[in-house]
């Protein structure tokens, strides 16, 4: 079996995800084409030899509808040979995409496959693709709350507090803000340009590196009212009969942000990078992805990352940093605190409470910044993972090469 | 005008000469039910109006009181195969898309309307109905554990919207016609019957080209469209609100909300198909035949009275009420309400001032009344410090405190002011009547009368009859019951009667399983989740803790033994100053953001229970309950196994999913609860142990009710 390579990483900075923002001017297969016409470019890479473009997109639907990766790709003047397909795991599908790409890969079956995400969330709102996880039969027969109860459960059982989470957040901002101003994320981002090749955005703009922890505390929270007023907190009763009040932490504060973003990630056999006369920077040890209770929904990312590390053959203690997504600061904090992991390990250079999470991009996102992250501090592994919509996890282990 | 009817004689035909036609069911019996006769009746009425020439409209109306009763709940309780009832639903439904699709047809709502009656309504292209209070309309039948099921979970949010529609349909809400088209159940009022057919008659021929809503092209959705995202909250929030308010223990209101949700998105037609499958699936399941068994059937059976003794009326006209506290003022406020006369006596002129404000703020929420008409209730009602004043009452209702000696000297005080042939009420929640009776002149004329609080709204009385009271006494104090509005169950004499014995071993369990080291939060949660209305330390810290310990007393004293730990959990508690609710906290705390498990429980409890969890503790809060009614069974203080639970669920709100503590029992199977009790008592305690009844009922393969 082929060992599966990353040969690059690129994203296109997040901008905020309203119609205020810069990429809100930007089509979303557009804000994918160009993320995939530079990942070409700056590879030389012959499109005809791309076996497939994989890419990761939430809401499916509106401008992103009918298999964006196929016409992101065709858009960005990749070779008709290479065709598209479009994938949804929720918050995990960027980083699905590079790990099927490296299966895909890894099977013999194909040789290099492009991946990686998009999501617009300033033009499609999340969760305007409806399904059933909206339907009162599958509530009864199932249980679904929105993802901000799930965040507050979360920090509840594992005894996070309000200041922990405004903590975490304060510092996040701190992180981020040092990373853009000592540029470490330029080596993957790709400014947005227009028709006209004017950068229409070369930074991410969500950050607010005034964040304080006096600012945060004013903020008050988002989903107390449903959950304690609506009954939406009772509906996690079932499952925790034993929680008797839901601690409302979070907030828009110490949340990731809503942004749009895209990301694409080459990987390829070693044979093939020869071949075409790419060097590879990281290989894919393993990847995993699990399912949990949905109620609580975002715990995955310690299962998933346990069983990606243990498939890797390593243990907690060979993982030199880790990318756990910050979909609200309950998780990576429950990260820290169930896997005994130090801070110091975790999203060095901030997380999506400062940068934002464009659904169907970040997990790719993540990727690259752990391998530009790797490089820098000239370290040698790492884990990307994330939280999943309806309970599951997704975790991906890199290694230098 | 030619007058004919059908040929089952059901249904009155004629048609006048501008070519309306008006169809009168007047079914055999005293009402119009849906059953298969109605089925026939209305084939054949339908039938009859194809052949009229010239037919502009027709009329629906009713020859009986009500409109339409709704589903003749007899066969429904009998129907176990979901294939025939589809098959039944989809003959009904097919009549009455023929009855929507065709001229314009109005219903003539001279009476009430309610489930499947409301249902025949909204297959009509306009509801008038007759502007009194006393007429009621809407789809009642989630609390009866099924759902409508001839398209009121489509007609009905294709005609008011979905978030009213799930607001009607998922609480069973009832709306009296005055209301009714502010809520947009009915289009227009009529004074009189007469004037509904004139105002019928007018309309049709005002909209000869009427059709149903969701039958035109145009149609639109009133308010937020299906699929739409502010249907999705509409959605979501009723999911969590209806789920807060069950537990999920009601799965029929459950179904309600996810028919109208996955029917609105569909076409008229086939959205019935998917109401049919949840309708069908319900109402064969055990849980809709013990429902519909007791909150239909056994409640209208006590409710009628049946079995007991009749007064032609209570002829009472002065009532005397001693003690003003909460309770003797409420009984007071129903009592005047109901035209009666009444003094409230106590010993203390500031008991008597809240009482007298209670019963001004009652009548002030009375808003149906004109100012006046509150005055007049008021005004029957006369506050005293003087026995004197209760000279020549015919019923004396004594209210005061719980104490043996106290109820004597009342007693033995006010009785001499009793008309000749009047009636002695005691109003106790324990106390053994007869025992009460030693002091009276006559225990002939002694009786229970055990009315729950808040009186104005709690249904329930528990009538109790020792040996010497006579059938006319009880004949009269059923009479009263009735004439204030209340449920009156009938029970034999003993400490705690029925009611209280139930519910003190509910709450006295509840304590229990904490003293055993199970999570108070788990408790609450598993009762709730077992279908009991109250969580057993929220209703104990309620009812307060101090009175719970003035109730081991006297229990003791009747020879109860009182010796588990939760009893002595109870008891720390109170001698801590934890009282309860009303004293600042009990089990709980109560702060600004509600009530939440004191802090402080946990270390006041050494044990750890081998086995916990949500399942196990909702079965021993239910068991322990059921074998207090068994036992009640035995000493002969229940003497219709009806009245079991039709008390336990309208008094002390026994988990009315279950249908009852009997019922509950029957649906374990006996043999094996008897087993699974002998259990518990081995590893819990004897008050676990089955009675001889259950032993000998398992023995025997006996139920306490037929099954179906």
């Amino acid at each position: 079996m082929p060992d599966a390579y990353v040969f690059d990483a690129v994203r296109t900075p997040r901008g905020r995800g309203k119609d205020s923002g810069s990429l809100y001017t930007v089509r979303p297969v557009d804000l994918l084409a160009q993320t995939l016409r530079a990942l070409a470019d700056r590879n030389e890479l012959d499109t005809s030899q791309v076996d497939d473009v994989v890419m990761g997109c939430v809401t499916q639907t509106g401008d992103q509808g009918a298999c964006i990766a196929r016409f992101a790709a065709l858009e960005a003047g990749y070779d008709v040979d290479a065709p598209g397909v479009t994938l949804n795991r929720f918050c995990g599908s960027g980083l699905q995409a590079v790990n099927d790409a490296a299966a895909m890969v890894a099977s013999g079956f194909y040789d290099l496959v492009i991946a990686g995400g998009v999501e617009s969330m300033s033009r499609v709102k999340m969760g305007s693709d409806g399904g059933a996880i909206w339907d009162p039969k599958t509530q009864w027969n199932v249980g679904s709350v929105p993802q901000g109860i799930s965040a507050d459960l979360l920090a509840t059982l594992n005894g996070i507090t309000r200041h922990d989470a405004d903590a975490f957040a304060v510092e996040s901002q701190r992180r981020a803000a040092m990373a853009i101003e000592t540029h470490k994320f330029d080596k993957s981002i790709v400014p947005v340009v227009d028709e006209s090749g004017v950068t229409v955005l070369a930074r991410d703009e969500y950050p607010r590196p005034d964040t304080t922890l006096d600012k945060l505390s004013g903020l008050s929270p988002s989903f107390e009212m449903m959950g304690r007023q609506f009954g939406l907190d009772s509906l996690t009763k079932n499952e925790y009969p034993q929680v008797e009040r839901i601690d409302h932490i979070h907030h828009a504060g110490n949340s990731s942000g809503i942004v749009d973003g895209a990301a694409a990630v080459l990987v390829a056999t070693g044979e093939k990078g020869k071949a075409l006369g790419l060097t590879p920077r990281a290989k894919i040890r393993s990847v995993a992805v699990v399912g949990t209770d949905p109620i609580l929904m975002l715990a995955g990312p310690m299962p998933a990352t346990q069983k990606a590390v243990a498939k890797a053959g390593m243990t907690m203690g060979d993982i030199d940093l880790f990318e756990v997504n910050e979909a609200f600061a309950a998780v990576p904090l429950a990260f820290m605190k169930q896997l005994e992991v130090p801070h110091d390990k975790v999203n060095v250079h901030g997380g999506a409470i400062a940068l934002g999470h464009p659904l169907g991009a970040t997990g790719a996102m993540l990727l690259g910044t752990l391998l530009d992250t790797l490089e820098e501090k000239n370290l040698s592994t790492g884990v990307v993972t994330l939280c999943i919509g309806g309970g599951m996890g997704i975790a991906t282990v890199i290694e230098r090469v | 005008m030619s007058i004919e009817t059908t040929a089952n004689g059901q249904a009155k035909l004629e048609i006048d000469g501008d070519g309306i036609a008006t169809i009168t069911l007047q079914m055999e019996g005293r009402a119009n039910k849906i059953n298969d006769t109605f089925g026939e009746t209305l084939q054949q009425a339908i039938a009859w109006t194809k052949k009229q020439e010239g037919l502009k409209g027709i009329i629906l109306a009713s020859g009986h009181k009500d409109f339409c009763v709704g589903a003749d709940i007899d066969r429904l309780y009998k129907e176990r195969d979901a294939v025939n009832l589809r098959g039944r639903l989809a003959q009904l439904n097919g009549m009455y898309r023929e009855l929507e699709t065709g001229v314009p047809i109005v219903a003539a709502l001279t009476g009430s309307a309610l489930g499947g009656g409301y249902e025949l309504a909204l297959a009509t292209h306009h509801r008038i109905a007759v502007n009194s209070p006393k007429i009621q309309l809407g789809l009642p039948e989630v609390n009866l554990g099924v759902i409508p099921g001839a398209g009121g979970t489509q007609r009905l949010p294709r005609m008011i919207g979905i978030q009213a529609a799930l607001e009607h349909i998922a609480q069973g809400k009832i709306v009296r016609a005055p209301k009714a088209v502010k809520a947009g159940l009915v289009d227009a009022l009529a004074d009189s019957p007469e004037h509904v057919i004139d105002a019928a008659k007018a309309w049709i021929k005002a909209n000869p080209k009427a059709t149903q809503p969701w039958d035109q092209k145009s149609f639109r959705f009133p308010g937020p469209r299906p699929g739409s995202d502010q249907a999705r909250q509409i959605f979501m929030a009723a999911c969590a609100m209806l789920f807060k308010k069950t537990a999920g223990a009601f799965p029929a209101a459950e179904a309600a909300v996810a028919s109208i949700q996955e029917g609105v998105a569909l076409t008229f037609e086939r959205a019935i198909e998917i109401e049919s499958r949840y309708f069908a699936q319900l109402a064969t399941s055990d849980q809709a035949k013990d429902m519909l068994r007791t909150l239909w059937f056994h409640r209208t059976a006590v409710d009628k009275l049946e079995g007991q003794p009749k007064a032609e009326a209570h002829g009472f006209s002065k009532v005397g009420i001693l003690g003003a506290g909460m309770m003797g003022a409420g009984l007071a406020f129903v009592t005047a309400k109901a035209g009666m006369q009444v003094v409230l006596k106590d010993i203390a002129q500031q008991s008597l001032d809240k009482a007298r404000a209670h019963c001004e703020a009652e009548a002030g929420n009375l808003r149906h009344l004109s100012k006046d008409e509150q005055a007049e209730i008021l005004g029957r009602i006369g506050y005293t410090l003087s026995v004197d004043d209760l000279e020549g009452c015919q019923l004396v209702i004594e209210a005061v405190f719980e104490n043996l000696e106290l109820k004597h000297k009342v007693t033995q005080e006010t009785e001499p002011k009793l008309a000749l042939g009047g009636v002695w009420a005691s109003n106790t929640s324990a106390i053994p009547i007869a025992d009460l009776a030693k002091v009276s002149r006559d225990a002939t004329h002694f009786i229970g009368l055990h009315f729950f609080s808040p009186v104005e709204k709690m249904q329930l009385v528990e009538v109790i009859t020792p040996e010497a009271t006579s059938d006319d006494t009880l004949g009269r104090s059923l009479a009263y019951c009735k004439a204030i509005g209340k449920l009156p169950v009938v029970v034999g004499d003993g400490y705690g009667f029925y009611t209280t014995r139930v519910f003190s071993a509910y709450i006295l369990e509840g304590a229990q399983l904490v003293a055993e080291g199970h999570d108070p939060v788990v408790v609450e949660w598993a009762a709730r989740k077992a279908g009991m209305v109250v969580a057993p330390l929220q209703v104990f810290d309620e009812v307060t803790l101090s009175l719970g310990v003035k109730g081991f007393k006297q229990g003791r004293a009747y020879g109860k033994t009182l010796d588990i730990a939760g009893v002595k959990l109870v008891e720390t508690l109170v001698d801590k100053g934890r009282v309860g609710k009303a004293g600042g906290g009990g089990f709980y705390e109560y702060g600004k953001d509600g009530r939440k498990i004191w802090s402080g429980l946990s270390e006041l409890v050494t044990q750890t229970p081998d086995a916990t969890g949500v399942e196990l503790i909702g079965r021993r809060l239910l068991a322990i309950q059921a074998l207090e009614a068994a036992r009640a069974i035995e000493a002969g203080v229940i003497k219709h196994n009806r009245d079991a639970e039709v008390a336990a669920i309208f008094g002390i709100g026994f988990a009315p999913n279950t249908g009852g503590p009997l019922s509950w029992m029957d649906r374990q199977g006996l043999p094996a609860l008897v087993q699974e009790l002998d259990g518990y008592a081995d590893k819990y305690g004897e008050r676990y142990r089955p009675p001889q009844l259950l032993r000998d009922m398992a023995a025997k393969g006996e139920r306490f009710f037929d099954a179906v």
